[in-house]
């Protein structure tokens, strides 16, 4: 396949995959059903799952769903959003491609030659893309979009605090787009309630969902033929497994945990066992039995009411335990052991090679240990006490079908992952060209910086912001980034002019003179309203490896009530001094703060959009104006379909145009929907996006391979597909 | 990995529901289950001709068992109903025939699936909400000082599987005898949870069904030639009985991974025959009666225990251990070497009992919840047919203890649901309407179409081409035959309604099922003189249906909301 037919094909593969996944897109979305080769029925709405099962096999199809996995697997949220922004993008580069070369003769050896031309030229689209990712997107959304930002987290402490209502919010959307209309409110507190349920204690939320997301199978139990809505939360940990002795206790219960059978074997592997006589068999099983009997027996003095097993026990350990009012749980498996001494720190117990006495110190206690009944399976039932931070709970998932149970348990397990990536700072960061010009201006400007605080105008009344910087004071990583300088400078050269005009358009640049305490200073442009908190270095000339401190500062708007945002910024800021231009380029390390969120239905993609178009006015290069135009508008595909149905007011033109009103004027956006979604999944999911699509457009030849590849156990990432 | 072949691409249709082969498929089933609902239902011959025996039935059960279906939305929708049946036994033609009754008829109306599902949600909770309510008028609270009601309930499960070819005689006795079997597992004295005991299913093929029985304690099947050699039972008050879960046949026990090296002439064999005599010496000598045994026994070792006058059964099989554990008290003997006293238990009586053809030997219990339910029908289908009734009378009568309220069955709580949905739309229709953000317009068309499936499931009750009419003040079920006269007195020719609650004599008015009729309040609050009144009444279990009914409405809205099928070939 010729590269210059590229774009064309891919965007016709990407056009019916958009075709699939936009049906299930957003809260009016429906529901897909995916038959197993084995004959079973799935239900699905998650868009990961749906393009593994199409089984695809044209070539462009499979590099996509391998980026798609590649992006689940880093943030297990929005391949639906990917596909279909991704079929926008080509359509925005067909187009303007389309204009300009409409025909394509493919006969003569000088087309050949243009065909080349042509990957050259697609090259250096995807070149341009490329800086766009690595450098425009990162300052657009530091300096712009951050300021609409709104954290899930509650004000008013200094830890951060999960606000509840925030939470049923952010995952009230997030299960719109991934379980049916009829379920997804149940679902959506049935988490909520859980996430809440299983923490002890507010600031330990990360570490509880690492957990969950960890041990997730084992903490859910799914109950097919009851309906959804009998789906609820038990207190402890429910083993899928029965008793297979099982006496009842109340009271003080000990439980241990064996990794081994207790009765001892007759023959290690290994080793020859010479039988003389017949006694000496019978005397060698009479041992076995009177060793096992006494360890039981030990077992039982000790208190111990429960033995959990991983491996099965012979007959003789079962009789003697029920015998002595032990229950036994068998053939536990390596994740649920591993769960439970996550959670109550037990370790297996080790029989003793003597067999006189010992002491039993690897026991814990339990509040209660019963079977549990669900739809007429036994289940083991353990009130686990905990010694870390999370308080064990299970899910019963309920549902007709089995299908629809593991959609449920999918969705769960895929907002588990989303939230912890929620409770994650994302790093941000680019690279600014400052003059010389702007610099000598600095120390003109500066006496006003004190007093900067009072100056901006509120842009989000309802937001209330503390930046915080912190110190940093690290020698290494100063190092590193310098480096890190060195190849960056290199890779972005053909756009220094670019950028340049980033920060003539924004004038004022303050600068400390102070040179004897490494100051922090603080770019403000009030034409755009807001404090901008970027950090210009102070270098000493000849030294690299200064030491930069930033002081702390705090600034706080006047009306503030619904959220907190603390932003850390760690910043590492550097002089670089290129001969030639005579600029200075700034590297600025800032992030996307833990627990920033933005309404659903397409706020962020208009917000983007909006400062993407303007930063394509300001650009005076043609190339990068293009690149941000068709991202610009290819933003807009998902509030497009997610406003499909909409009528009258909230169409989709008439939001646009309020919005765009909104942000011209700088008034809050008004939003109807009352959902939240994470930035840092959006962020990522368009980082993703547009390395795909470089990764498509660089291809200039694809070679058909028809023979069994050869090395079958080679771990290709199709082969999970 | 020797094989590796590349994955088939899927086929992916869009619109599933819209295309003629669902359509044609759904009807089909729809068709299926229909005919087979109610004591008029027919009978369905499954019949594989690649083997196996030839099912008669009109359960869902055995008949979704026992048939594949190849369309991805009949295999949710049976799967569905599969699972239903599994968790509570009975009402899978309910489920089944409601979910293709509202998935067809919304299907017709073309309205968006939000707005489909949002209201079917609506109208399910305002069903559920009723039905849960104490002045809900088609429920009954079970009295369980008397046995009327759960007989009924009995009766009313046997007389609607007619593939169990039962006669009017046989199902009295038969539902007395579950109704006997289910009181026999309660304990008596019981505190604040129950724990039922079990009715185990003997089955006796090839007997009257007048010979079937239920009696307390276990009963174990013993072939002619073993009876032989069991001598005459020795009268006592009270047996000992040694129950062994480990294998007594002198097998070499596990010997771990290491090599065995054996001198010669050491037999490892008769070392296992030893500790086997050993082990029958303890218990002759700790006075054992019977020894009962999951596994084999070694014969030389039932010779010893015989010459001892000690019983000895074997090969009695997993299923019966934890029942014969509960009667006996024993535990089950997992040591050849040492046996603990605490592990014996006891019987009060031991008898050899001949039921037909067969003989078995009947462990009498002092005191426990086990009861042997010896089930007889004429042929081997009919037998599978009324032993599926029979567990799902007593899982029926079990949710019934749990949750002590029955529905009016016979067609009748259908059409009273439905008078009141349709009152309650029209009469009220601003709460849906302000919560739910839908037209009026919108709610009536989807309210018709749920109010027409639950009518037209109340009418497949009617086989024989009858009417079906619905009177104005319970808004009950009545049925009449085919082809009246035109000018009719209704009193005379309908006698009683669908559960039998109501006569036709109470000055009411009535209209056809099909007919448009005008919305009306049914009356609520079921008096306790018009249940006490009736002596036979159709009755369906409380928690089955409500279930059925939340199943068949989530289900249906599953199935609206697909917006396309992969089908993956592979």
């Amino acid at each position: 396949m010729a590269a210059a037919g590229c774009v064309t094909v891919a965007l016709h593969v990407a056009e019916v995959l958009e075709t699939i996944v936009s049906g299930c897109l957003g809260p009016e979305g429906r529901q897909v059903l995916c038959t197993k080769p084995t004959g079973e029925v799935l239900l699905s709405r998650d868009g990961g799952r749906l393009l593994k099962a199409l089984h695809l096999e044209h070539p462009v199809a499979r590099v996509m769903v391998a980026c798609v996995s590649s992006h689940l697997r880093k943030t297990g949220d929005g391949a639906k959003t990917f596909i279909i922004f991704l079929c926008h993008l080509l359509r925005g580069l067909r187009e303007i491609t389309g204009k300009e070369k409409d025909f394509f003769p493919f006969e003569n050896i000088q087309t050949c030659g243009r065909h080349w031309k042509n990957c050259c030229q697609w090259k250096f689209i995807s070149q341009a893309l490329l800086t766009f990712q690595t450098q425009i997107l990162d300052y657009v959304m530091d300096h712009y979009l951050s300021r609409h930002f709104l954290s899930i987290f509650s004000s008013g402490t200094k830890e951060r605090t999960l606000c509840r209502g925030s939470l049923e919010m952010l995952l009230g959307a997030y299960f719109c787009g991934r379980v049916g209309r009829n379920n997804h409110n149940l679902i959506s507190q049935l988490m909520c309630d859980y996430v809440f349920k299983c923490t002890a204690c507010e600031s330990s939320f990360e570490e509880v969902l690492e957990l969950v997301d960890d041990c997730f199978v084992e903490l859910k139990v799914g109950v097919t033929g009851l309906p959804v809505s009998d789906s609820r939360i038990v207190a402890g940990l429910v083993l899928q497994r029965d008793f297979s002795v099982y006496c009842p206790a109340d009271g003080d219960i000990r439980i241990v945990i064996v990794t081994e059978t207790i009765q001892p074997l007759f023959s290690v592997s290994g080793s020859e066992v010479i039988l003389n006589s017949e006694a000496q068999f019978q005397t060698s099983q009479f041992w076995i039995t009177e060793r096992t009997k006494a360890i039981v027996k030990h077992l039982q003095n000790q208190n111990v009411k429960l033995l959990l097993s991983t491996v099965k026990q012979p007959d003789l350990v079962i009789y003697f335990a029920g015998l002595n009012g032990i229950s036994v749980v068998e053939c536990l498996s390596s994740e649920e052991l591993s769960l439970i001494q996550r959670v109550i720190g037990l370790v297996p117990f080790v029989l003793p090679e003597a067999s006189s006495q010992y002491e039993l110190s690897h026991t814990a206690l339990v509040k209660f240990c019963k079977p549990l009944i669900l739809r007429s399976k036994r289940y083991v039932h353990l009130g686990l006490m905990s010694t870390c931070s999370f308080t064990p709970h299970c899910i019963v998932l309920c549902g007709p079908v089995q299908g629809l149970v593991e959609q449920h348990e999918d969705a769960l397990h895929g907002a588990f992952k989303m939230l912890r990536q929620v409770f994650k700072d994302l790093d941000l960061n680019y690279v600014t060209q400052t003059s010389d010009q702007s610099c000598t201006s600095g120390p003109r400007i500066y006496k006003n910086s004190r007093e900067s605080n009072e100056l901006p105008k509120i842009v989000n009344s309802s937001i209330q912001r503390s930046y915080q910087d912190t110190v940093v004071k690290n020698k290494g990583e100063l190092a590193k980034t310098q480096t890190n300088l060195k190849v960056c400078s290199n890779l972005i050269v053909p756009s220094v002019k670019l950028e340049k005009n980033v920060l003539c358009s924004t004038p004022k640049v303050a600068v400390t003179d102070s040179y004897q305490t490494d100051e922090t200073l603080r770019c403000s442009s009030p034409n755009k309203g807001r404090i901008m908190d970027d950090h210009e270095p102070f270098i000493e000339n000849n030294s690299a490896n200064s030491k930069t401190e930033n002081t702390r500062k705090e600034i706080s708007y006047e009306n503030l009530q619904v959220t907190k945002l603390a932003r850390k910024d760690s910043i590492l800021p550097l002089r670089y001094k290129s001969l030639e231009m005579c600029t200075s380029q700034s590297y600025y390390f800032s992030s996307i703060p833990a627990g920033c969120v933005l309404p659903v239905g397409g706020n962020f993609e208009i917000l983007l959009h909006y400062y993407l178009l303007n930063y394509a006015k300001k650009c005076q290069q043609s190339e990068q104006t293009m690149v941000s135009r068709i991202i610009a508008n290819a933003l807009l595909g998902v509030p497009k379909i997610l406003y499909k149905s909409k009528k009258g007011n909230y169409s989709f033109p008439q939001v646009y145009v309020r919005a765009l009103q909104a942000l011209q004027t700088n008034q809050p956006m008004i939003s109807n929907q009352t959902g939240l979604e994470s930035v840092a999944g959006k962020y990522q999911l368009l980082a993703s996006v547009l390395q795909c699509l470089t990764n498509i457009l660089t291809v200039d030849l694809v070679i058909n391979i028809k023979r069994q590849p050869q090395e079958v156990y080679d771990q290709d990432s199709e082969e999970e597909l | 990995m020797s094989r590796l072949e590349a994955k088939k691409p899927s086929i992916c249709r869009s619109e599933p529901l819209t295309g003629e082969r669902t359509r044609a498929s759904l009807a089909a089933l729809r068709g299926l289950v229909t005919s087979c609902y109610g004591p008029a239902g027919r009978l369905k011959q499954l019949h594989n001709g690649r083997g196996g025996s030839v099912v008669t039935t009109s359960q869902s059960a055995a008949l979704l068992a026992g048939l594949p279906v190849s369309h991805p939305v009949l295999k949710v929708l049976t799967a569905a109903v599969r699972n239903h049946v599994a968790c509570f036994s009975d009402g899978g033609l309910f489920t089944a025939i409601l979910c293709c009754n509202l998935v067809e008829n919304v299907q017709r109306l073309g309205l968006t699936p939000t707005t489909v599902i949002k209201l079917n949600k609506h109208l399910l909770s305002l069903c559920t909400s009723y039905l849960k309510s104490e002045v809900c008028a088609c429920r009954i609270p079970v009295d369980f000082s008397s046995t009327q009601i759960l007989l009924s309930l009995v009766r009313s499960i046997l007389t609607s599987k007619p593939a169990c070819m039962l006669i009017a005689k046989e199902v009295d006795h038969i539902s007395t005898l579950i109704l006997r079997a289910f009181l026999l597992t309660i304990p008596e004295n019981a505190q604040e949870h129950i724990i039922l005991g079990k009715s185990i299913i003997v089955p006796l093929k090839g007997q009257r069904v007048i010979d079937s029985a239920v009696l307390p304690g276990i009963l174990i099947e013993v072939s002619e030639v073993q009876l032989m050699k069991i001598l005459p039972i020795k009268k006592s008050d009270s047996f000992k009985v040694a129950l062994f879960g480990v294998s007594l046949s002198g097998d070499l026990s596990d010997t771990g991974e290491g090599t065995l090296l054996v001198s010669y002439e050491v037999s490892l064999e008769n070392a296992a025959l030893d500790q086997l005599f050993n082990l029958g010496k303890q218990l002759v000598s700790d006075r054992v009666d019977l020894v009962l045994c999951q596994k084999v026994i070694h014969p030389s070792l039932k010779q010893f225990l015989r010459t001892h006058h000690v019983i000895a059964v074997d090969r009695i099989g997993v299923s019966l251990m934890e029942p014969l554990s509960k009667v006996t008290g024993a535990w089950p003997i997992g040591s050849l070497g040492s046996i603990s006293p605490n592990s014996y238990g006891s019987i009060k009586d031991l008898c050899i009992a001949k039921f037909g053809c067969k003989h078995f030997f009947h462990l009498i219990p002092n005191k426990t919840t086990i009861c042997s339910l010896l089930l007889c029908n004429r042929n081997d289908t009919a037998w599978d047919e009324l032993k599926l009734t029979c567990q799902t009378a007593l899982h029926a009568l079990q949710l019934t203890i749990k949750d002590p309220y029955v529905l009016l069955g016979g067609g009748c709580t259908e059409t009273h649901l439905v008078a009141y949905i349709r009152h309650k739309t029209r009469n009220e229709p601003e709460s849906v309407l302000q919560d739910e953000g839908c037209s009026q317009t919108e709610l009536q068309l989807i309210t018709d179409a749920f109010c027409t499936a639950l009518e037209s499931l109340a009418g497949s009750l009617e086989h024989d081409g009858g009417e079906i009419l619905t009177d104005s003040k319970y808004g009950h079920f009545w049925s009449v035959q085919a082809d009246l006269p035109s000018a009719v007195n209704w009193p005379d020719l309908l006698s009683r309604c669908g559960c039998g609650l109501y006569s036709s004599q109470e000055e009411l008015s009535w209209s056809f099922l099909r007919s448009a009729r005008h919305p009306f309040p049914p009356q609520t609050c079921l008096s306790r003189e018009a249940t006490g009144s009736a002596s036979t009444l159709t009755l369906d279990c409380f928690t089955a249906k409500l279930s059925g009914l939340q199943v068949a409405v989530e289900t249906a809205s599953l199935i609206l909301d697909l917006s396309c099928v992969i089908e993956d070939t592979n």
